[in-house]
């Protein structure tokens, strides 16, 4: 029971960074970006290739996982020069074409440097800590903490500064806020660097929870999509509530025996559970719902 | 060196009918069907499993992968029909992915067929009358007459109040919808039919690789074809063939150069970032793609009448 | 009578856009349908042709209930409506929107496209016809083969107009005809209008422009903050006071334009 709560909490911080930047971005920039994920792919490597100058020491790691983010922080401002603000007349669809054809540009580049193969950070091996009868890596627990401190950093930021106001009344009106004062252009730039510096610390969590390749970020592009619409589009902490959802629903959907609610369907089996092949499927099951029922989101979002 | 290009203008014929397809979505309706490569799959799991597993002629095979492809997109279509363009394109994304899912863990028939062996050994028509050389020219010639049909069909398509009333529901639906038309039905068709010609691309690849598997069938096919929608000019099927050509001879570009094992993986890569680059770039400076979209003129039928 | 509107209300969460609304619009008349802005006309433009579905209330269209009833179904008993904003297919050209207006039309199944090609080509030939001389009427017959939206403001709109009378439908709804439309253009639509009506065209408008209304409507309606304030002739509603006030209240002009 508690290693259920536990595999979905490490499930949920490997998503929730990426979704909380990506619904920044789908939000102020109005289209999603299917180069979210990408970032974090392209932090995940930047990371390891720092540790790897210092293996085997975990401060590495976290000095690979600040550079990671400040770089793609740049890359971000750097997609949005070059790419994006030349579209910003554009409709949803065109900034969504091209951030796809980004997105490949991206991973393949990644794929071109380091090669297809997987790797891992450069750590110790680590022993599993017992915690109230379920098992935890040292890492998990670092990661689970970063995320908590990145939100409430985040947090602090929207709500306690002037730039995190002047970001939330961008995203509810670009034209109204352009016209009193705020350079609307300066607070786009900053979602950009924020939103994609959260990608590539979210890249570097699930580079330590699972792996680290080119196509890690592409695979988890749809959960995270999903984690950023359950919450509400715009909505950061909701963001987080939909990786926890996402956690908890694809930890859950494998552990339980299915057979009972067959049973009342007229199909008899003694045991039913959902193949550990179809984890994603869990995702990909509610992002469809989601996005047919109540596309706004479970929790209050901005009105669009 | 022709066997090489036999192989690739068959190549291009395939996907050639998936980005009909696509420029029948998106170009003509507006349907940012990012689930593309369902149909794909979908008609070529369901070809394959008709002749191997029903022991049905070739010819059955691929009118079920029509068949197929034509319903997974009606499904695809019936619960999303209102659904604006950017919901619609994850949706679609998710459905294709959650179909991948399913044929990598189904077995099919015996333990070691589907699931993520993929299926070996589909066997392609006529084969035995042809000696291997001449019988790319046999297969390619089936893979230009279906292309040569689906384009008829979707030119002709346009050129039909219902393919008009696309265009229309294109940008908006109110204007349709106060003029009266079942806008919901209408793409429901559009769907239909796009998934329809897909779905034989997929008949049509799965008899001619002989072997399929669920790593054919991943996202970024879509994107490639998007990318030669896109590239060609979303509105004009013609330039959705010239975006293919394009795509398809980037993408196998390399192999005319002499490059060792070890480099391999990168200049697969790097083709890829070109091919990345080149949507962003088409996106930027040619959003019209490069072959414009044409329009039909009215103006001598007037003359006419005087 | 043509059209009644019974009771309608409509929420917003804890806005109220339409309180117990009730109106009735007869054959052979050009209803006015007016207010301040924010009254609720498009809320109720918007519900009677039904892209809204209203909270409370009936609506009656040539003796059938159609709230509830999807758009398309309600334009195909023949109520038909334009939009403030031109919605033109502006990837189409002219003529292809003039041809897109008549309602039900063969060949928009693409089963009887296939199948009847030749009565569909036949009707298509009609509704050419009867498209090339419509387009004269506005003047707009130059520019059949050029994209909707290359067109000018005042041209969208006219293009809107004609499209919706290939539709042929017993009731109009023209939502601002001649919002940013150039005075010269103004009262050409009018004369437009009104010849219409003398055809036998039935309108429903929503207007700022109180000259416009005045010179077209043989009946108002009044809607302030989602209430009715006032039908009747436009002569004895607009020297109302309560209706001035509630001009002046939200900031508009009774005189001559209002926007």
């Amino acid at each position: 029971m508690i290693q259920i709560v536990i595999d979905s909490l490490i499930r949920a911080s490997e998503l929730a960074l990426l979704a909380v930047g990506l619904t920044m971005v789908y939000d102020v920039l109005r289209f999603p970006s299917f180069a979210h994920v990408e970032f974090g792919t392209v932090g995940a490597f930047i990371a390891l290739a720092v540790a790897s100058l210092a293996p085997d020491h975990a401060w590495a790691v976290v000095v690979g996982a600040t550079v990671a983010v400040i770089v793609s922080g740049l890359l971000g401002i750097g997609a949005d020069r070059l790419i994006f603000s030349r579209l910003r007349q554009a409709s949803p669809i065109i900034l969504m074409i091209a951030s796809f054809g980004l997105g490949i540009a991206m991973r393949f580049t990644v794929r071109a440097i380091w090669g297809p193969d997987a790797h891992g950070y450069p750590l110790p091996l680590q022993r599993p800590w017992l915690v109230l009868g379920g098992r935890i890596t040292p890492t998990a627990v670092i990661i689970i903490a970063a995320t908590l401190v990145c939100m409430l950093a985040f947090h602090l930021l929207l709500n306690h500064t002037r730039l995190g106001v002047a970001m939330r009344a961008t995203a509810d009106n670009a034209q109204l806020s352009e016209a009193s004062g705020i350079y609307t252009e300066r607070i786009i730039r900053l979602v950009w660097f924020i939103g994609c510096g959260f990608a590539a610390l979210g890249g570097v969590m699930l580079g330590l929870a699972t792996q680290i390749d080119p196509n890690m970020g592409f695979s988890i592009m749809l959960p995270v999509f999903a984690a950023a619409i359950l919450g509400g589009i715009g909505n950061p902490y909701g963001a987080v509530v939909g990786a926890c959802v996402l956690g908890f629903a694809e930890t859950i959907g494998l552990s339980i025996n299915w057979a009972p609610l067959l049973h009342w369907a007229g199909v008899t089996a003694g045991y039913l559970f959902i193949p550990t092949g179809y984890k994603q499927a869990i995702s990909f099951v509610i992002l469809i719902l989601i996005l047919l029922v109540r596309p706004q989101g479970l929790l209050k979002s901005r009105v669009s | 060196m022709i066997a090489f290009l036999v192989y690739l203008f068959t190549i291009i014929g395939i996907y050639g009918l998936m980005s009909l397809s696509l420029s029948l979505q998106y170009g003509t309706t507006g349907l940012v069907n990012l689930g593309e490569v369902g149909f794909f799959m979908v008609g070529a799991y369901v070809s394959a499993i008709m002749v191997m597993l029903g022991g049905l002629p070739i010819g059955v095979g691929l009118l079920g992968a029509i068949a197929a492809g034509a319903v997974f997109g009606v499904l695809m279509a019936l619960p999303i029909g209102d659904l604006r363009q950017d919901y619609w394109a994850i949706v679609t994304l998710a459905a294709a992915e959650i179909a991948r899912l399913i044929f990598l863990n189904t077995n099919l028939g015996s333990p070691y067929v589907g699931a993520s062996y993929g299926v070996a050994g589909i066997p392609a028509p006529w084969q035995q009358h042809f000696s291997t050389a001449a019988y790319g020219y046999v297969y390619l010639g089936l893979v230009a007459v279906c292309v040569a049909c689906a384009y008829a069909l979707v030119r002709w398509v346009g050129r039909t109040p219902y393919g008009r009333l696309l265009k229309a529901i294109r940008e908006s639906d109110e204007v349709a919808l106060a003029l009266g038309k079942d806008v919901r039905r209408a793409r429901i068709w559009a769907m239909a039919l796009g998934g329809g010609i897909a779905g034989l691309a997929g008949g049509l690849f799965a008899h001619f690789n002989g072997f399929i598997g669920p790593d054919y069938f991943m996202p970024l096919e879509t994107f490639l074809v998007w990318a030669m929608v896109i590239l060609g000019g979303s509105g004009n099927h013609l330039g959705a063939l010239v975006g293919t050509a394009v795509i398809e001879a980037i993408y196998n570009s390399t192999r005319f150069l002499d490059i060792s094992q070890a480099h391999a993986s990168l200049v697969a890569s790097l083709r890829m970032v070109l091919i990345g680059v080149l949507i962003i770039l088409v996106i930027l400076y040619l959003p019209r793609g490069l072959v414009p979209e044409g329009r039909r003129r009215y103006g001598g039928s007037r003359a006419a009448q005087r | 009578m043509l059209l009644s509107v019974e009771g309608v209300s409509k929420h917003f969460g804890g806005l109220t856009a339409l309180d117990e609304v009730s109106l009735s619009v007869e054959a052979g008349q050009i209803f006015g349908l007016i207010g301040p802005n924010g009254s609720g006309k498009t809320t109720l433009v918007n519900i009677i042709s039904g892209f809204l579905r209203p909270n409370g209330g009936r609506i009656v269209f040539d003796g059938q209930p159609i709230q509830g009833l999807e758009p398309y179904q309600i334009a195909r008993r023949g109520l038909c409506r334009t939009f403030q904003i031109t919605l033109n297919p502006a990837r189409m050209t002219v003529m292809e929107n003039m041809l897109l207006g008549p309602r039900t039309q063969r060949g928009e199944s693409i089963w009887r496209a296939a199948f009847e090609p030749w009565a569909v080509r036949k009707d298509e030939a009609a509704h050419l016809e009867r498209a090339w001389k419509l387009l004269e009427m506005v003047n707009l017959h130059h520019h059949a083969d050029e994209y909707a939206g290359s067109l000018s403001g005042g041209q969208k709109k006219l293009l809107a107009l004609v499209q919706i009378l290939m539709a042929g439908p017993r009731l109009i709804l023209l939502d601002e005809p001649v919002a940013g439309v150039n005075p010269r253009l103004i009262e050409d639509i009018v004369q437009l209008i009104l010849r219409l009506k003398r055809d036998g065209q039935n309108f429903l408008i929503v207007e700022h422009n109180m000259q416009v209304v005045r010179q077209l409507c043989d009946a108002i309606c009044v809607l302030d903050m989602g209430r009715v304030l006032a039908q009747g002739a436009p002569e004895e509603v607009l020297a109302r006071d309560d209706v001035l006030r509630a001009y002046i209240a939200a900031g508009g002009q009774v005189g001559e334009q209002a926007g």
